[in-house]
């Protein structure tokens, strides 16, 4: 039977300084992540993200709380957690003067590996991730991107079933960024549960199967993608660019239209039904010349923004 | 896991810090420059002062204990500075490796790097000073040096507890522990001359015993080896034990993550 990823129970993170008083990081975190999944960590800077992963990934250790990777206790069972998990880092970071083939072949001896077995782990995720060609050039004189494919290879080394992928596209450009995802999707083709932290909500639109929203070490919604939208009732945007008089007065008492906003030439409305609130919203520009029309669904930007505020 | 597999955990470190000192041009100071600066300046200081073969002797393997120390300790406290300085902590500690693997890897290399330099400054003393770091024999020197290596290792594990515990500014202490070392274990001067108080942390420390016992090659004496021996081995014990632990309160703080930003 399929374990979850991960079951975590009231997990609270805070960090002491030695001269700033201690700062709160998560607050009684539980939830649990099916397998195969790829689940979404999302929030603005600050929110915790970082620490939530590094608590999963047992690279650090929760103040209070239960944890279960893969259904093996965090406590009890670290090092059978690292043998089977493995992360890409926010900030790619190796030691500088390794080549790519070196790096990997270190972090293959650090998961035990030697021989045969050793040479084609570094091989396959050399030719999974293009870096063959590069196998000879030093991290430091690689670029920003191939650094996040070194990441994302060193973290499929050891054939993890879950992986743990921290902001994989910060920094990144755009092609790079879209390259990243296709390799993210590939992984997860292969089975690997994949928990990824990002605050790029289309990617995580398109990425994710389910999204934790973290807000001040707290999880404020947890949903799909599609229901998180339905949900909190986000509604289609209408935007109206308009010359000539328009009374939108009438529009503010219409149950269908949630919210109104209007400045010179060009008015906003939120509505449940663009198919069944657009009718009597044009009626009420009829003495005015519209020049434009757009609807816009709502994505996880607004989400993002409404549960973020 | 196989024992290969365990061994590779082992030798990682040792691949990791062969592969930077490779590349990294001032592996030569370590190696060459600064030894030999130790030795000739130790060695020219013996022919101004006149003094008799006995006192050359003891400078001699005094100066010659300090700098394989240095070499070794050094690569000890690289396994963490290394991944400190280029922020891949978090890749380390994700793998499923305990301390002893990093650093008895780690020292594997140390011993290389000591051996080769302790190799180049017996030919050197040979040839310019007369001084004969072979006439104990083999054993004598392999005993001596496991003595220097076991304290080199404490040394380095300690510079790893103090960056752990107190961060990144700690890494001083990878360059001054040593010196700490010369200060008190008897490398240019016996442990009697010391005020009463540091000779009671010169009997603490392994290094003393292994001098004592490499001299009596040289300058007849009494020596303990059996409490130097037993003192190294509840060091490298102990701090095994504390870098274990003091891994653990860095994931518990935190600190490791913030050694990686």
């Amino acid at each position: 039977m399929d374990v979850p990823a991960i079951e975590a129970q009231g997990l609270c993170k805070s960090y002491k300084s030695f001269r700033r008083p201690r700062s709160v990081v998560l607050k009684d975190i539980s939830l649990k992540i099916e397998p195969g999944e790829i689940f979404g960590l999302l929030g603005p800077n600050g929110s915790g993200k970082t620490t939530l992963i590094s608590i999963f990934s047992t690279l650090i250790y929760p103040d209070r709380g239960r944890l279960k990777v893969l259904g093996l206790d965090s406590r009890k069972s670290r090092d059978a957690i690292r043998k089977v998990i493995n992360i890409s880092t926010a900030k790619p970071n190796f030691p500088w003067s390794l080549t790519v083939r070196e790096n990997l072949r270190h972090y293959a001896m650090l998961y035990g590996m030697y021989g045969p077995e050793l040479s084609r782990a570094v091989a396959d995720v050399m030719d999974a991730f293009a870096l063959e060609e590069y196998r000879d050039v030093t991290f430091e004189d690689l670029s920003t991107g191939l650094k996040q494919r070194l990441a994302l290879a060193k973290a499929m080394l050891n054939r993890p079933k879950l992986l743990f992928l921290d902001e994989p596209t910060t920094g990144l450009d755009p092609e790079m960024a879209n390259k990243t995802r296709q390799l993210v999707r590939s992984i997860h083709e292969d089975g690997i549960s994949v928990v990824l932290s990002t605050h790029y909500m289309p990617e995580a639109e398109v990425l994710c199967d389910r999204i934790a929203f973290l807000r001040k070490g707290v999880v404020v919604a947890l949903d799909t993608p599609q229901n998180l939208k339905g949900h909190l009732r986000l509604g289609e945007r209408v935007v109206i660019v308009y010359e000539g008089p328009a009374d939108l007065s009438r529009l503010k008492e219409d149950p269908g239209i949630m919210s109104v906003k209007s400045e010179p030439g060009r008015a906003e409305f939120v509505v449940d039904k663009s198919s069944e609130s657009l009718d009597r919203i044009v009626k009420q520009f009829s003495k005015a010349r519209i020049k434009d029309i757009a609807v816009k669904e709502p994505d996880l930007e607004d989400v993002f923004l409404e549960l973020a505020r | 896991m196989s024992w290969r597999g365990e061994l590779n955990k082992y030798l990682a470190s040792a691949y990791k810090n062969w592969l930077i000192a490779k590349r990294n041009v001032f592996t030569l100071f370590e190696l060459f420059f600064w030894p030999m600066i130790s030795l000739l300046s130790i060695g020219l200081l013996t022919r101004f002062l006149q003094v008799g073969p006995d006192m050359v002797s003891f400078l001699l393997v005094g100066a010659i204990a300090l700098t394989i120390l240095q070499v070794a300790q050094i690569d000890v406290a690289y396994v963490l500075l290394f991944d400190m300085w280029s922020k891949s902590i978090k890749n380390t500690f994700i793998a499923p490796v305990e301390s002893y693997h990093l650093v008895f890897g780690a020292l594997v290399f140390g011993i290389v790097r000591g051996s080769f330099v302790f190799a180049i400054l017996a030919v050197v003393s040979r040839y310019l000073f007369g001084f004969d770091f072979l006439a104990g024999g083999p054993l004598m020197v392999a005993i001596f040096l496991s003595g220097v290596f076991a304290v080199a290792a404490v040394i380095g594990m300690t510079v790893c507890i103090s960056i752990l515990t107190f961060g990144q500014k700690a890494d001083v202490a990878a360059w001054s522990l040593s010196g700490l070392i010369l200060l008190v274990s008897g490398i240019y001067y016996p442990v009697d001359v010391l005020p009463y108080a540091l000779q009671v942390v010169a009997k603490a420390i392994p290094l003393t015993y292994f001098l004592e016992y490499y001299r009596s090659a040289y300058i007849p004496g009494s020596y303990n080896l059996a409490l130097g021996a037993t003192l190294a081995a509840a060091y490298l014990i102990l701090g095994l034990i504390l870098l274990q632990i003091s891994i653990e309160r860095a994931r518990r703080t935190g600190i490791l993550l913030r050694l990686s930003e």
